[in-house]
């Protein structure tokens, strides 16, 4: 499928809050050759909670890294928190929470211990929050950490980034090795401590996405392609067959032409129906999972 | 009273939330001064997020459809909009919209859809 111009949808401007908890402007980051991210901008409001989606080696890891401060970019602007990820302080990081790709333990602790040593460094550690859920998630505290389960671990890791009740969550894969039971409840805990709290949560799996979310990033290639309410993309996306090609501009997202028509994605508040060519059909609202299909293959 | 919330519907959560109370006022399921489940039990039953339901219930106040009552929460309101017919056509739209969307992908022809949408309707009644 051929992709039109990336579309940044509002554009970066139509956020009037300087105070956005993540801001990215134009980052570049490259691995010899390879280009991780190009140009990829993103800024989101307090209180939104985001899914970040995209193929494997879209960038969303990449992305997460630049905006924690883990991985340098070669250009562009970050702030987190309102302050540069590379000098952040210990106020910010105190509002903070992320949980990355893979866990990241110390193995020769147990359970407790390993909560215990993380809490000991945050003034506002819910050590009663946390016992809780440890109990909720059949965590068993008195286990060593090198004998959990994968699953085990990312609860762990997920405990560890929670238990300060964070402002800011960054969620790397964090669910990818826990049951759909195991997922769900995490998925309240999202909501549980901090009202106001957001959320970046990069995932491949859409139908947990799409319970919580409230705005979407679609990345491919190293750029950030959609940013959007989800709601708004849900009510406004189609997709539709057409028996020819549609004009390539604003409001077309993608189209793939076979022998026989158009299959294209349009956004309908910059291409209303009506605009439609004669004889298109199947004018279909899609699903996330929809949505990513029609838009990354 | 459970709302019947499918994330994974074409159809955003917050409008799911509303046309079913729309719908449930309109059958007469839902009376003025009943109640509606709270928003942060409406997010924990179903695993999304409060925001969403918080979005639903203010847009039904909008509409004049539900109160908020200090110490209850959300309640039907006691007078309701007039609903004429062209209106209650209106709120069954999204579900027949829905319905036709399926049948297309099922290459239902539309005579055989059109029947079994009577079909139902009928059935109803019985």
């Amino acid at each position: 499928m051929t992709m039109t111009q990336p579309q940044l949808n509002p554009p970066l401007a139509a956020w009037p809050d300087a105070d956005d908890p993540v801001v990215l402007e134009d980052v570049t980051l490259a691995y010899g050759a390879t280009i991780a991210l190009a140009d990829a901008s993103l800024r989101l409001p307090t209180g939104a909670v985001v899914g970040l989606a995209g193929s494997n080696g879209a960038g969303k890891s990449s992305l997460i890294r630049c905006l924690l401060g883990l991985t340098l970019p070669q250009s562009g602007r970050i702030r987190l928190l309102g302050e540069d990820p590379l000098e952040l302080s210990d106020a910010a990081r105190a509002r903070l929470g992320y949980v990355p790709q893979t866990p990241e333990l110390i193995e020769w602790m147990k359970v407790e211990q390993h909560l215990d040593y993380i809490g000991a460094f945050y003034p506002g550690w819910d050590a009663a929050r946390v016992a809780h859920w440890c109990r909720e998630w059949s965590l068993d505290p008195r286990q060593k950490v090198v004998g959990l389960s994968l699953g085990q671990k990312q609860k762990l890791s997920l405990l560890l980034a929670l238990g300060h009740a964070p402002q800011l969550l960054v969620l790397d894969e964090p669910v990818a090795s826990l049951d759909p039971l195991m997922r769900r409840e995490f998925m309240r805990t999202l909501f549980d401590q901090a009202p106001e709290r957001t959320a970046l949560i990069s995932s491949h799996l859409l139908s947990d996405l799409e319970r919580v979310i409230t705005h979407l990033v679609l990345m491919k290639n190293g750029r950030v392609l959609l940013v959007d309410e989800w709601d708004a993309l849900n009510e406004n996306l189609r997709r539709v067959v057409s028996p020819t090609r549609l004009p390539s501009g604003p409001g077309v997202l993608a189209q793939r032409t076979s022998s026989e028509d158009t299959t294209a994605v349009i956004d309908t508040r910059q291409f209303p129906l009506s605009d439609l060519p004669s004889g298109a059909r199947q004018v279909m609202a899609m699903n996330l999972d929809e949505l990513f299909v029609e838009l990354m293959s | 009273m459970l709302f019947d919330i499918n994330p994974s519907a074409a159809v955003p959560i917050y409008r799911q939330i509303i046309e079913q109370v729309r719908r449930m006022v309109a059958g007469g399921l839902l009376k003025p001064g009943d109640e509606l489940p709270s928003v942060r039990r409406v997010a924990a039953q179903h695993a999304v997020n409060p925001m969403t339901v918080s979005k639903a219930y203010s847009l039904l106040e909008a509409e004049g459809l539900a109160m908020r009552q200090r110490g209850v929460g959300m309640v039907i309101a006691q007078r309701q909009p007039v609903r004429e017919l062209p209106d209650r056509l209106e709120l069954l739209r999204p579900s027949l919209q829905a319905a036709a969307q399926h049948a297309r992908q099922l290459e239902i022809p539309v005579r055989d859809a059109l029947a079994l949408f009577k079909n139902e309707l009928q059935g109803d009644k019985q």
